[in-house]
């Protein structure tokens, strides 16, 4: 206990000491969690949507003559062999026709003359969610192009591979300012307090003549690490949060923000950053010192 | 009249505090600060070491503390030689002996009775204990008024004196003072030397590096004088 009272007392005469560089440290990890976590917002948010819209993804499969129900458990059979589906519905012209009116709501008397046959058979395929990812969709696609009886295969490609490649630029982002988030941290906090210690060299000297042990040097130090790193992260994700807050109250009720039901961070990632900001300024702290202890 | 004191001294001895056999210090490149000085203090003495400057009446006490290591020869306090300590028993030793440094090495931002508690805070004693043996050692040293005063705003006497009063704070087992008085009028040295006494009294053992002989002329201490690193007994 007593062993605490003066590692916190030690701390407040540190931080006391120090005060304007360890406030540019304070702000310095607060904007780099603040860029990162807003970054790994939208990223989550974005693979959200993903998976959200993915749910309703289907593959439309236009086959060039009807399937008796012998050649259709044959195709449902291929198709099951290359990976798990959801459900396969076999569509005739009449009912195709059908929905299209449906579709075309009032101006659907632009059929009244055609011939429901104009439209091919086909085959609507729901596949599970294994199958959801881009690359995994694309190989599905070019299989059941080359079934017998296919004519052609649908999925709104052009979208689904635009959304794709903006996932996978998101991640990126969210990598490069996630290691950037780590350096900046580390080295900031590290090289910080390297420079606070410096600054106190004769401080430590007199310290370490006077019995101080390594663990009463190091302590402190450590609690700083921790601190800056605690109030650092909680400053940040608390910026982002009031971001969030303003973005939702001002654009809430418009544009995309509807289409892809933005929420915050869950828990557990929130918990996740404050964390690993916490060890990473712990971390740095401890490299920030381990030079000066031979006195 | 002076002795050579390089008498042959068994180590070992528990009952004596300090015990140094032939110890030589040379700094680089050749400077022999210390020439095969032999010294013995027992428990609760109190010892004067004499000389002119540049004898190694510093050195000697910077041997003792373990700010620096010997050449040559063993140093043991209780009983331990002090080249074999690893760093955590050299702080834990360190944390027993009080040093009054010539130039004071007190931190100047911080106040008077910071300066002083820090000795006791680095043994995690009681934060009670500590202000009220901090005020008191304050008291009595004349220093009572400058309690918050930041160390570096006092005059070299105060800082001296400051400088004494952390050495005593933790009534150490071993109390090394270098040149205690060398800035103090005879009442403040007065002061000082009492508080000396009343250590000594409850045991503490010290020894005194001083040109002053007025603090050490007629007293039944033993005295020892260096002369160009050899160590003679008064």
């Amino acid at each position: 206990m007593k062993f605490l009272v003066f590692m916190f007392m030690q701390t407040g005469r540190n931080i006391r000491h120090s005060w304007g560089v360890q406030l540019m440290t304070l702000l310095t990890v607060t904007l780099s969690v603040l860029i990162f976590s807003f970054f790994f917002l939208i990223y989550t948010n974005m693979v959200q949507a993903g998976l959200k819209l993915g749910e309703g993804l289907r593959l439309t499969v236009y086959l060039t003559a009807q399937l008796n129900p012998a050649e259709q458990e044959e195709f449902k059979k291929k198709i099951t062999d290359f990976g798990r589906v959801e459900k396969i519905i076999f569509i005739t012209p009449a009912e195709a026709f059908a929905r299209l009116g449906r579709q075309l709501g009032n101006d659907k008397d632009v059929l009244d003359d055609l011939n429901p046959a104009f439209l091919p058979y086909s085959a609507e395929i729901y596949p599970h969610k294994d199958i959801k990812t881009l690359t995994r969709i694309k190989e599905f696609s070019d299989f059941l192009k080359n079934l017998p009886g296919t004519m052609k295969v649908q999925y709104g490609q052009g979208w689904v591979e635009r959304f794709g490649h903006f996932v996978r630029l998101l991640r990126f982002i969210v990598i490069i300012s996630g290691t950037l988030l780590i350096l900046t941290t580390m080295f900031m906090v590290s090289y910080t307090l390297r420079l606070t210690l410096y600054a106190r060299q004769q401080e430590l000297k007199v310290l370490r003549y006077l019995g101080a042990t390594n663990s009463y040097i190091k302590g402190p130090v450590l609690i700083e690490g921790f601190t800056l790193g605690l109030f650092g992260s909680g400053l940040g994700l608390g910026a982002l949060f009031f971001l969030y807050q303003w973005v939702k109250n001002h654009f809430g009720a418009t544009g995309f923000m509807n289409i892809f039901e933005f929420s915050f961070l869950p828990v557990s990632n929130t918990a996740m950053i404050l964390f690993s900001s916490i060890m990473l300024c712990t971390l740095g702290s401890i490299l920030s010192i381990r030079r000066l202890l031979k006195i | 009249m002076l002795n050579n004191f390089a008498e042959n001294l068994s180590p070992g001895n528990v009952s004596n505090l300090v015990e140094i056999v032939k110890v030589t210090k040379i700094y680089p490149p050749d400077v022999v600060a210390l020439r095969n000085v032999s010294l013995r203090a027992r428990k609760g003495e109190l010892i004067f070491l004499t000389g002119p400057s540049g004898a190694g009446k510093t050195t000697l006490l910077k041997l003792l503390c373990r700010q620096e290591m010997a050449t040559k020869g063993l140093i043991e306090i209780e009983g331990k030689d002090l080249s074999a300590l690893g760093d955590n028993d050299i702080q834990k030793l360190r944390q027993r002996i009080g040093v009054a440094y010539q130039d004071f090495k007190l931190l100047p931002r911080l106040s008077v009775s910071q300066n002083v508690a820090m000795a006791m805070e680095v043994r995690f004693m009681n934060p009670l204990d500590i202000k009220e043996r901090v005020a008191e050692l304050l008291a009595k040293l004349g220093l009572s008024e400058k309690h918050h005063k930041p160390a570096g705003k006092l005059s070299r006497g105060e800082q001296q004196r400051v400088a004494i009063a952390r050495a005593a704070a933790g009534s150490p087992l071993l109390l090394l003072a270098d040149e205690p008085t060398g800035n103090l009028d005879s009442a403040t040295t007065a002061l000082v030397m009492n508080l000396f006494k009343e250590l000594n009294e409850s045991g503490s053992t010290i020894i005194i590096a001083t040109h002053d002989e007025s603090i050490y002329q007629g007293t039944s201490h033993k005295k020892f004088e260096l002369r160009q690193g050899e160590l003679y007994q008064v």
